[in-house]
């Protein structure tokens, strides 16, 4: 992406007389060998075709010292538990574990034949797309604004990111009384332009409340991240930018942005699961826990099948489902968008 | 090493047990007030006898509760009593040997225990078949109608006995610049309600007590229908107001003194006395005079406690003694006051009614007197598995009833077809 | 540097309109009646029940052992906060140095095992945690609480992406200096990302210190309540029975946010440090 112009001249390379300790990352060949187990191959190891360091410490233990930590911790309380969803998925089960009827896939046929599910995962889709837009985009605008000025700096900066440390339960309850459909300030503010909004009664208005929310509370993580990405662009590197690009936005473009797509490229795929999965409350508060007709999230309705209505089974299969689909979308994020990520 | 360790501890533990009282912990979901009011009488009960002691723990909400309860079921760590709610009632009941039925519960530990000590509306709820009382009714509440004692006295007529008498009132409270009327949880008051107050069958299988499999819901018969069409032409015309799902949406038109009256909960009169700033009253939730039978008795909504199986004789004396001592008319009556929950025993509402509680406030009798009307062969409660999805499906049909997307008899058809799915699927959960 | 024009701050003016006015009206709403707030909503100026709200909830003893207070609420609250923070920092940059920094076999599919846990948040398959805690005898303990919210590569993924970016003259020189990877770690990459410690300590602290579901799972005791759990606690009330103290509620809330905005303030210099160092 910037390989022209980029702020550092990439080092040469590292040959392999360069000692035991330290050696290259083979050059893949798998790409040219056509066979379904190369192609897989390289799939799953998608991570080495990826721009990685070019040198790399070789030593078979001390690695698994570092890694172990958290693989212990992963296996414990994530794989561990997924597993007996898993397994949860093929029965249809007495909560308290007295009777349970193995069905097979049924747990899963009926909730992707049901019409009410197909169009709670569009919507999903399409909450996620904008909520992702917005609050991305926004914080980075707020961040790369905040970077600049330098009067009042570290008062803009304070302001926005304690924001994100207003509890859940509250935050909720505010986003309800501003959209609330007697007297909340933001009906009338809609009604100066002649809408009569009634979130809770009327779906795209529900949608309009759950994506203000959604952004309100996830622009200050975006902003932290983006920030940091922005204070770690070397001052020198910044300055000759001005020099090379006269215009702002070009400058912005050819040369901050590159720098900051790694941040990017992380709060993307976080800002995606944020929406899918972390909303739900926000939508439990602005639905006042009864979704009657309104949008929500898939997310929204393992929660409200499993955890509300106790069908273990039928929430495990929406669970099954889910993480599938969250798997595919970011292999296919890792592998397709990544290749275009310049890391240092 | 370890084992020495294990060894003291282990003697510790029965030496405290063999010296001190019995631990016994009560998982309740309630907040606010109310939550305060439950470690309140636990205290009560702790200083009125020294064998066991209670310790209460908040756990959330009722569905929060419930769920927490289950978790620590499958593993060994429930508490001896849990609190669970109206449509939560079947899957607790379903899971045989989850729970000892309090009446067994109470009679093992040779206390008394009187059916008929009950109210007439609470008996049935949380009963099986036979009237066996499964879960101990604790906090309980009714559908009431509130009213706006200026609007009615503005329009020049009596506040409505029937559906029937709404219908010749409304227009006259509209006329004197009211919206008649709305109604909060419109799951609980036109259909579980309307069942109870109009005496209709609401599931085959005897409303779902006699067996769980083959059990559907009856909801897109004639009468049920004709509530709705009904309710959908009020709105039409203005004489009742839908606000959405949201509790509160429905009650704020009320508290604001722009309608005349709103279905509610007996309980919220606390609330209410609080938030309205003019006079109401309150009277039974109308049925249709048109229905052969109705004016019967309701449901009780609120909460139950359930003992839970698998704890020693000793725990489950004191959870008996707990029990009783919770249906003591002066707990009943502090719990009452307190709450704005109804009594749950004869014995408690006398108590109220000789302190004259009534007539400092009269709308905290009308719930209790309701509970008490005629009973019906369809009044005693409704036993559907997975209700609380069924609940979810209705709401969204009403949303889509009252936005013109679908006709009533539509709406009721998918509420029918979807909830005898979920109720096949719960079906399949205990064999 | 750059020239600064008006529209800057304009743009981060009204970013901090939009984002504060709520806060605003929270704090401000603590100092009213709960019937007033119950009745007209939000308040965007002070009112006079302030003093009372906060006296009462800083100095009441609720629950039924008495010993919940603000303070023990506040302390629980920061070792979920502090304890998740720390502990999420220290296995992810760990775990994030290996996998770019080493070539071992296996380290594909570690990755991917490590990045799927992105994918499940703790509230789907809350079930299956809790017996696991239990069957661990990790109930009712410090351990039980954070441990298990570890188990996400929201950390690892950021510091992977950061060590990524470090330029690769770094290690060629520590090697020439004749530094192992333990040395390399500590004396070169850990300095490095002061910066970004910084802004995941911050995002990660809060994240803890909000925490409910899990811990009113977890724990019977009352010793573990936190913040949360007493500002959910307040705001549930059934069925309109009473109106709940919302002035309560948002006082807490208000109270809650000074431990993580004091976080934000104190790593502010550390991003600024950040930011000079980077000079050299």
């Amino acid at each position: 992406m910037t390989r022209g112009s980029g702020p550092r001249a990439r080092a040469p390379r590292c040959n392999q007389n360069s000692g035991t300790q330290v050696t290259d990352t083979p050059m893949t060949t798998l790409e040219t060998e056509r066979t379904l187990l190369a192609r897989l191959r390289a799939w799953y190891s998608a991570e080495d075709a990826n721009p990685t360091k070019r040198v790399q410490f070789d030593r078979p233990l001390t690695p698994w010292l570092f890694v172990l930590p958290q693989l212990a911790v992963v296996a414990i309380f994530f794989y561990w538990p997924s597993v007996q969803a898993v397994t949860s998925s093929f029965y249809i089960e007495d909560p308290f574990g007295f009777g349970s009827t193995f069905v097979g896939m049924e747990n899963y046929g009926d909730a992707v034949t049901s019409s009410q599910y197909r169009d709670t995962a569009l919507f999903t889709a399409f909450f996620c797309v904008v909520v992702t837009a917005l609050s991305l985009g926004l914080g980075l605008l707020l961040a790369v604004k905040a970077d600049k000025v330098i009067r009042g700096t570290e008062t803009y900066k304070t302001l926005l990111i304690s924001v994100y440390a207003i509890a859940p339960p509250v935050a909720g309850l505010m986003g309800m009384m501003f959209f609330d459909m007697h007297m909340g300030p933001i009906k009338d503010l809609f009604a100066l332009f002649g809408h009569d909004l009634r979130v809770g009664i009327d779906y795209w208005d529900t949608a309009i409340a759950l994506i203000t929310i959604s952004v309100w509370k996830q622009i200050p993580y975006n902003f932290i991240f983006f920030l940091s990405g922005l204070q770690s662009v070397p001052v020198p590197v910044r300055e000759a930018a001005l020099i090379d690009a006269r215009s702002g936005w070009r400058r912005f473009r050819d040369v901050i942005l590159p720098l900051l797509a790694p941040t990017a490229f992380f709060l993307l795929i976080i800002n995606i699961t944020y929406t899918m999965f972390d909303t739900f409350p926000i939508i439990d508060v602005i639905v006042k826990d009864k979704p009657a007709n309104n949008p929500m999230t898939l997310v929204y309705k393992v929660y409200l099948d499993g955890f509300k209505g106790n069908d273990i089974g039928g929430s495990s299969a929406q669970s099954v489902i889910l993480m599938v689909v969250v798997a595919a979308l970011t292999v296919l994020q890792f592998r397709f968008l990544e290749r275009r990520v310049h890391y240092g | 090493m370890q084992k020495l360790a294990t060894a003291t501890v282990a003697f510790a533990l029965t030496a405290s047990t063999a010296m001190a009282a019995t631990d016994i912990t009560w998982w309740h979901g309630m907040g606010g007030r109310n939550g305060e009011v439950i470690n309140e009488i636990s205290q009560k009960f702790n200083d009125a006898q020294d064998t066991c002691k209670l310790t209460p723990v908040s756990k959330g909400t009722y569905e929060e509760a419930l769920s927490s309860a289950i978790a620590a079921f499958r593993s060994g760590e429930q508490p001896n009593i849990l609190q669970v709610f109206d449509a939560g009632a079947a899957t607790i009941i379903a899971a045989e040997g989850a729970t000892i039925p309090a009446e067994d519960l109470i009679r093992n530990a040779g206390e008394e225990f009187n059916r008929d000590d009950f109210i007439s509306g609470v008996r049935g709820f949380y009963a099986d078949a036979d009237g066996k009382f499964i879960g101990m009714p604790f906090n309980s509440s009714a559908p009431i109608m509130y009213y706006n004692v200026a609007a009615f006295e503005k329009a020049g007529v009596e506040p409505p006995k029937t559906w029937e008498e709404f219908e010749t009132v409304a227009p006259k409270l509209k006329e004197a610049g009211y919206l008649p009327l709305t109604a909060s949880q419109l799951t609980w008051m036109m259909v579980e309600n309307f069942k109870s107050r109009n005496n209709q069958q609401f599931a085959t299988n005897n409303n779902g007590y006699d067996a769980i499999d083959g059990t559907e819901i009856i909801v897109n018969d004639e009468n049920q229908v004709m509530m709705f069409e009904k309710l959908k032409a009020w709105a039409d015309d203005g004489l009742f107001g839908f606000y959405g799902a949201g509790w509160s949406d429905n009650l704020k038109p009320f508290e604001e003194g722009e309608s005349a009256m709103w279905i509610g909960s007996s309980g919220s009169f606390g609330g209410l006395q609080q938030s309205a700033d003019f006079e109401f009253s309150a009277d039974f939730m109308p049925y249709w005079d048109s229905i052969e039978g109705a004016g019967t008795q309701s449901f009780i909504g609120g909460a139950a406690l359930f003992a839970m199986a698998g704890k020693s004789d000793e725990e489950n004396a004191c959870s008996a003694q707990f029990f009783s001592f919770l249906t003591s008319p002066e707990i009943q009556v502090y719990w009452h006051k307190n709450t704005g929950y109804v009594p749950v025993t004869e014995a408690a509402y006398e108590m109220a009614k000789s302190e004259g509680y009534y007539d400092e406030k009269p709308v905290a009798e009308v719930g209790i007197k309701q509970l008490q009307l005629e009973s019906g062969e369809w009044t005693r409660g409704y036993r559907m598995g997975f209700y609380p999805q069924i609940r979810t499906v209705m709401e969204r049909e009403f949303n889509r009833i009252f936005s013109d997307e679908v006709s009533v008899q539509d709406a009721f058809d998918t509420i029918q077809e979807e909830g005898n799915q979920l109720l096949a699927r719960f079906a399949k959960t205990s064999s | 540097m750059q020239k600064i024009k008006p529209l800057d701050h304009l743009v981060l003016i009204l970013g901090v309109l939009f984002l504060c006015v709520p806060v605003v009206m929270a704090l401000m709403s603590s100092t009213h009646y709960p019937v007033d707030i119950h009745s007209n909503g939000l308040f965007l100026t002070p009112g006079d029940n302030g003093l009372a709200t906060y006296t009462k909830v800083l100095t009441d003893r609720g629950g039924f052992t008495g010993d919940v207070t603000g303070l023990r609420m506040l302390m629980n609250s920061l070792i979920m906060g502090v304890g998740f923070a720390v502990g999420k920092i220290v296995l992810s940059m760990m775990a994030a140095y290996a996998l770019v920094y080493f070539r071992f076999r296996f380290a594909t599919i570690l990755f991917w095992m490590i990045f799927t846990t992105l994918l499940l948040p703790l509230e789907v398959r809350i079930m299956p945690s809790y017996q696991v805690m239990s069957t661990l005898g990790l109930l009712n303990t410090y351990t039980g609480l954070i441990v298990p919210l570890l188990a996400s590569a929201t950390g690892t993924f950021f510091f992977r992406q950061f060590f990524k970016s470090v330029p690769d003259e770094l290690l060629e020189a520590a090697r020439i200096d004749g530094a192992g990877p333990w040395k390399f770690f500590i004396d070169v990459l850990v300095p490095l990302s002061k910066t970004m410690m910084a802004a995941i300590f911050i995002i990660m602290f809060i994240y803890g210190w909000n925490q409910y579901l899990w811990p009113l799972l977890m724990t019977t005791d009352e010793h573990f309540y936190t913040l949360m759990r007493g500002i959910k606690s307040i705001l549930q009330v059934w069925v309109g029975s009473q109106i709940p103290d919302y002035n309560e509620a948002f006082a807490l809330a208000v109270l809650a946010m000074l431990p993580p905005v004091a976080v934000v303030v104190i790593f502010q210099r550390m991003f600024i440090k950040g930011l000079t160092e980077s000079d050299k």
